[in-house]
């Protein structure tokens, strides 16, 4: 008779641990109150249609930033560093501006495309039918959006580092030449 | 009136079923390697990010003739000597381009907000 005791133990124990982990999944869903429901079923086309067109314009801010941002870093920093580089000139700084600034660019691809697929699946989502999963998407795709524009924030930092970098790079280069 | 005996030749009696189907073989190859081939270059598509960058697809008709595909910064060229002139002019673009660059606060906002969706919760609940 030990074995079932301890099967009944482990059923036990089990359906503790899938109920802790279901409530704590239940716990992240936002609850919506009826009125709220209601208001998404009705507002469900012109809903969709906004985000539609959010979707749009937020691709072709991605393609136009993306070339722009790109550019700076193809165009301008590392051309400057390569001069800096065929004149044997110390680029340390300048080229640790440029690194920082390129795994931003890399992280700004990522988190849009992140964000994309996010809006992509909330707009899959029948508003009508699921209100509550269309709305608890729209807020995920909403913390991505966010996460997004801290990278646009986060490169046009580095944008400023390298400026100052470059300024940086002109004071010391002009202290060295002219105590020669 | 004998039927005549069936004379066949030894290459003939060795013909097998995919010997006298093979071009219905090789188109059905054909057809499976293209489908392969599609497969594998819609999922590179798909998960390198080419797709959300490509504008002609359905949905992005409204953007896709304002993309700005002017791209007016001048090549900076990496050689050449490093002195006052070079270098100012160096910032003087860089000044320019990282104007333009920073000129949009791009994705800021809230338009997912849920009180801009019209959908938030009513003010008395």
């Amino acid at each position: 008779m030990k074995l079932p005791t301890r099967l009944i133990a482990f059923i036990f124990v089990a359906a503790l641990l899938v109920s802790a982990v279901s409530f704590k999944d239940a716990s992240a869903q936002t609850t919506l109150s009826d009125e709220q429901v209601q208001r998404i079923s009705n507002n469900c086309l012109s809903i969709k249609n906004t985000l539609e067109q959010l979707h749009a314009s937020d691709a072709l801010l991605r393609v136009n930033r993306g070339q722009i941002y790109e550019a700076m870093a193809t165009k301008l920093m590392d051309r400057f560093n390569g001069r800096l580089g065929s004149n044997s000139l110390d680029t340390t700084g300048v080229s640790l501006v440029t690194s920082s600034y390129r795994t931003a660019l890399t992280t700004f691809r990522t988190d849009y495309q992140l964000y994309e697929r996010q809006l992509s699946a909330a707009l899959k989502i029948d508003c009508d039918k699921q209100p509550t999963e269309f709305h608890n998407a729209i807020e995920e795709a909403r913390t991505k959006r966010n996460k997004v524009h801290s990278d646009v924030v986060a490169l046009h930092q580095y944008i400023d580092d390298y400026r100052s970098a470059v300024n940086d790079f002109f004071i010391n280069y002009e202290r060295v030449a002219g105590a020669r | 009136m004998d039927e005549a005996p069936k004379i066949t030749t030894p290459a003939e009696s060795e013909v097998t079923f995919w010997d006298q189907h093979r071009y219905l073989l090789m188109v059905t190859i054909t057809i499976i390697a293209s489908i392969c081939l599609v497969v594998v270059s819609m999922t590179i598509y798909n998960l390198s990010g080419a797709a959300q960058l490509d504008l002609s697809r359905p949905g992005y008709q409204s953007v896709s003739d304002k993309v700005d595909d002017t791209s007016d910064i001048d090549d900076y060229s990496a050689l050449g000597p490093v002195n006052k002139t070079t270098v100012e002019e160096f910032t003087k673009l860089y000044d320019i381009h990282a104007t333009k660059a920073k000129a949009v606060d791009a994705f800021n906002g809230d338009p997912l907000n849920p009180e801009v969706l019209e959908f938030a919760a009513s003010p008395n609940e």
